[in-house]
């Protein structure tokens, strides 16, 4: 493993990495009858709108306080409140974030005291209730503000009875990814209470009426209650521990944090339900088994096209290091690893495998694609595994790319694409292996003629450029 | 339904009663026996409402800078206004010299906390030394985000030093999001900012060809433009620069040569198009390339303007000649679309445009309007003397200019201007309001909740708007249409992309996914058998 770099220059040129606020908003569509108030300009809540909606093809409602000059001289405390005002009116919603923007930030907002007035001035009871998460664009990206907004969602638990149900806390997975854990769970028979929930909010089937707030999503009873749960498991190995929902539970009410990878990959799948059952005393069932051997049986059918992957995997660390995980587990060693976001503890958590299969791969922090792409063909990746934004590695060097993780802006289904447990894992998986098959095959012939005819050693030529 | 003001009075009661006062003056039912119907726009958005506008460096960056290719446009402030305008406009470019097709880029100066604390002039220095190093462009656009105005870092101050050090035009733009009331103030500081470094700063003085014009708001989206262009070459035009679809810097600054200036899009680019006739004497025609009737008019008022008989003659050549092999095209998609109704709420120009060109395809609008349109744009240029500025308007001065010297010309007399102007929107526009039917209704700034309210009151055929309300309509069962981005489709201007625009609307409604939506067991009954009264 080569140390990991930052890259040298002074700007940021196409970026692997959002704002913070953004990633803030996620969480809370996450949340059963909730709506989200961005306090800044207008334009950060439609730009954010707009990047979720293409994502998820679904209606993104996020109200804004459109402040203005005036607004930037006397505060914006008026305009938050008017907002308020209009989106309960409109909405009717039982829990509303609040996201500050680099403009609150920057003005000094002091939004937890604008939100205790609000309450007060308003006789504002249990009906709604506010929570206000900082979120400043330059704090962090949206992976920070994912688990900010997570955290002080979980502020909410309160000192409750112990009761026999887990928490289970998720990082920015697929709608289709939810779902499939919460499958699990359910044939593994364990309560739970999963924070946060976007299974059916930001992937709602088409009924009628139209809903403005769709169904689903965490109760907000069931958030209280997490602070009397048996344990939690969080996934979230590379989230710093200012960050942690879990760690929050863990020392506020003693419920006892098993953080633990995405359950991705035969060895994250199998930790996952292995901890179920170790806290739970549930076996895990004969269907689970099957699934673990079909996976087996899909590894084993692929590992020979496999083997010749040389991966660039990008996007939020979470994702990252789960994906890293599973690639590593079927030979698509990975050459570059990277995120937009500031992280070592991804390097930390990959490492055994990284040694334990004398890997060398280079972790980018803080990265953007002008580094990523500079540092995946030095280290002659043929696959690209990562969101949308890589797309410009196929553009630029012919690089395929599988799509995966947040954004997804120019193909559909980002919201279906599973990719959890055994199963996904298989689906996976064979995402990669047909796209490195599909390169093999587009290749095959001139690949071979300039192999046997023209003492040309050179065999993988990447897609797109020999055609 | 009809609307009507009791049932349009009951919608509005939902909200309190102060938005409800306020935004009744956004609204209205078109009655041509009013004189003149007036309606509020350009006002602040009222927090909450869930506006579809955006801010003012979405209007500078996204809109009117981003588009132009050979130009580096760096980001000054964190991460996600620069990650959220990449490529998100959907203006396409091409470049004879790829090296110089900066489009696909996104350069940000990735502020951090310590920058917000200590300022980010240094850093914003060093990034501009870099993108020279790196990208070599002609020139290179800085456009501020929120913070960089608070922290007070003078980027004037910082691109003029730049400007020195490189010898390059290195431009500033203060289009902090906070200023004005929507994108349409960051148009302005835009149009001010390319009027003041980059138009006029060419050395060219004769036009490079006969009926030299510039498109003035036209941004390719979908590749609009090369429609247009290539139309407008047939005729014999020379397009001397497009702002800014497919621009360039290097056009541009040559753009005074022109002996007319397209309007396209009049809310982000009116700006220009004034000051261009105040300091070149170059008048400007509103035209409107989407619709087929659209085209050939402004084709016509073009040929009209320069008055040359060979231009006239080949414009009508023109025109037949595509007539004649759209048309046919065009019939099997009428039938498909006749009796339809649609919505048609875009940013400052297309929410009128579209009109004419459902109207040809057999689609009355009942609701049209504009995101962030002013007064003008709805009841015509005439009104402006009478519009109030407010504070907010105020904040985005006006750019001062005064005839060239050298350079002001009067294109054609005053006298045959007068007459001009009788026949033609010559430095004129009429606005979208007369061009509407009696009982259609007008919306400024339409937001969710009314969007919600008026599909479900007028049951439109096809909503038009964009990606943030488009899968609000569609979950209502209604398909939709971006006019924003096209859903990735176009061109829809011009006399081919009537057709195509025809295809795509008519695949929205002969497309089979809609006939599923009710079950065939929602009407069986589930149990076969009766029930007996009175058992208990």
């Amino acid at each position: 493993m080569s140390d990991k770099t930052v890259h040298c220059r002074n700007y940021n040129e196409n970026p692997c990495s959002m704002c913070m606020p953004m990633g803030g908003i996620l969480p809370f569509k996450g949340i059963g009858q909730s709506m989200v108030i961005i306090h800044g300009s207008q334009g950060c809540s439609t730009y954010m709108r707009r990047h979720i909606a293409e994502h998820f093809n679904e209606p993104i409602d996020v109200a804004s306080s459109s402040l203005n000059e005036k607004g930037t001289i006397y505060g914006g405390e008026e305009n938050l409140k008017k907002g308020l005002d209009n989106l309960i009116k409109a909405y009717r919603p039982r829990v509303i974030g609040v996201l500050t923007t680099c403009l609150a930030e920057t003005i000094g907002e002091d939004i937890d005291r604008i939100v205790e007035e609000y309450r007060l001035e308003r006789g504002l009871g249990q009906e709604c209730s506010i929570i206000a998460v900082p979120t400043p664009g330059y704090g962090g990206t949206h992976f920070e503000g994912y688990w900010l907004a997570l955290k002080e969602l979980a502020r909410l638990a309160g000192r409750v009875p112990k009761h026999s149900r887990i928490n289970v806390i998720i990082p920015n997975l697929s709608p289709a990814d939810i779902r499939e854990i919460k499958r699990i769970l359910g044939l593994m028979k364990i309560e739970y209470i999963l924070l946060p929930d976007f299974s059916d909010t930001l992937d709602r089937p088409f009924e009628r009426p139209y809903k403005k707030i769709p169904g689903g999503g965490t109760e907000l009873s069931d958030i209280m209650a997490m602070g009397g749960s048996r344990a939690t498991i969080q996934m979230g190995m590379t989230v710093d521990e200012r960050l942690s929902p879990g760690k929050y539970l863990e020392k506020e009410f003693g419920v006892p944090l098993y953080n633990i990878p995405v359950p991705m990959g035969i060895e994250g799948t199998d930790t996952f339900l292995g901890l179920l059952s170790r806290i739970s005393g549930h076996p895990a069932p004969e269907e689970l088994s099957r699934e673990r051997g079909r996976l087996l049986d899909c590894m084993i059918d692929s590992h020979k096209y496999n083997f010749r992957g040389r991966s660039v995997i990008f996007g939020e660390p979470e994702l990252v290091g789960a994906m890293a995980a599973t690639c590593i587990e079927n030979g698509i060693f990975p050459v570059v690893l990277a995120t937009g976001s500031k992280t070592e503890k991804l390097s930390r958590l990959l490492q055994p495998w990284l040694e334990e299969h004398h890997i060398k791969c280079l972790f980018l922090t803080e990265t953007d694609f002008f580094t990523i792409r500079e540092q995946a063909v030095r280290g002659k990746a043929n696959i690209a595994i990562g969101h949308s934004d890589g797309r410009y590695l196929t553009e630029r060097e012919g690089i395929p790319l599988v799509r995966a993780g947040f954004p997804i802006h120019d193909r559909v289904g980002g919201q279906r694409l599973l990719s959890v447990g055994y199963a996904g894992t298989a689906m996976f998986l064979d995402r990669i292996t047909n796209t490195l098959l599909e390169n093999k095959y587009s290749n095959y012939r001139s690949s071979m003629y300039r192999k046997f005819y023209r003492g040309d050693e050179k065999d993988a030529v990447p897609a797109g450029k020999s055609r | 339904m009809a609307v009507n003001e009791k049932n349009f009075d009951k919608m509005l009661d939902q909200y309190p009663a102060k938005v409800k006062r306020n935004r009744k003056k956004h609204i209205i039912i078109r009655d041509s026996s009013t004189a003149a119907q007036e309606i509020e726009a350009n006002t602040r958005t009222i927090p909450g409402v869930l506006t579809n506008r955006g801010c003012a460096f979405a209007g500078c960056k996204g809109v009117v800078l981003g588009p132009l290719r050979d130009v580096v446009h760096i980001v000054h402030g964190p991460i996600g206004c620069a990650y959220y305008s990449w490529l998100t406009r959907r203006n396409k470019a091409r470049s004879d010299d790829p090296g110089k097709n900066f489009m696909t880029y996104c350069v940000s100066t990735d502020m951090q906390e310590s920058d917000i604390v200590f300022g980010g002039e240094k850093k914003l220095a060093r990034t501009i030394d870099e993108v020279m190093e790196i990208f070599s462009p002609e020139a290179i656009t800085i456009s501020a985000t929120c913070p960089v105005g608070l922290i007070g870092d003078d980027i004037q101050q910082v691109a003029r030093e730049a400007r020195k050090r490189h010898g390059i035009n290195v431009m500033s733009f203060s289009c902090e999001g906070y200023k004005g009331v929507s994108q349409s103030a960051g148009h302005h500081i835009a149009n001010n900012g390319l009027m003041e470094w980059v138009i006029g700063q060419g050395t060219t003085e004769d036009p490079p060809g006969q009926f030299a014009i510039n498109m003035l708001g036209e941004y390719n989206i979908g590749g609009d433009s090369w429609e247009v262009e290539r139309v407008l070459k047939e005729i014999g035009y020379t397009v001397v620069s497009v702002m800014t679809g497919d621009g360039s810097y290097e056009e541009l600054k040559n753009a005074h040569v022109s002996q007319l200036n397209l309007v396209q899009c009049h809310r982000s680019i009116n700006y220009i198009a004034e000051m261009l006739e105040k300091k070149y004497g170059t008048p400007w025609l509103k035209v409107n390339f989407i619709g087929i009737q659209s085209t050939a008019e402004s084709l016509r008022n073009m040929a009209l303007y320069f008055g040359d008989e060979g231009l006239i003659q080949r414009t009508e050549e023109v025109i037949a000649r595509e007539l004649a092999r759209i048309e046919p095209a065009l019939e099997k998609y009428k039938k498909i679309c006749d009796g339809k109704t649609a919505f048609c709420f875009v940013g400052g120009s297309r929410g009128h445009h579209y009109q004419g060109l459902y109207q040809e395809l057999g689609i009355e609008t009942l609701l049209a309007g504009y995101e962030f349109a002013h007064r003008d744009d709805y009841e015509g240029r005439d009104i402006l003397p009478h519009v109030k500025t407010d504070a907010d308007s105020k904040n985005i001065p006006d750019l001062q200019v005064v005839p060239d010297k050298k350079r002001f010309r009067l294109k054609i007399p005053e006298e045959r201007m007068a007459q001009l102007q009788e026949k033609i929107p010559l430095s004129n526009y009429q606005g979208m309001i007369s061009d509407m039917k009696d009982g259609s209704i007008i919306v400024d700034d339409l937001n969710h909740f009314e969007t919600e309210e008026f599909v479900r009151l007028l049951k439109p055929d096809i909503f038009s708007s964009g990606i943030k309300d488009k899968y609000i309509v569609q979950k209502m069962g209604i398909p939709s249409k971006q006019l924003h981005n096209y859903d990735y489709s176009g061109p829809y201007a011009g006399f081919n992309g009537a057709v195509n625009f025809a295809r795509d609307i008519s695949m929205s409604f002969v497309s089979p996914t809609w006939n599923f939506i009710e079950p065939p067991w929602k009407n069986i009954p589930l149990l076969e058998g009766t029930i007996g009264e009175g058992e208990s």
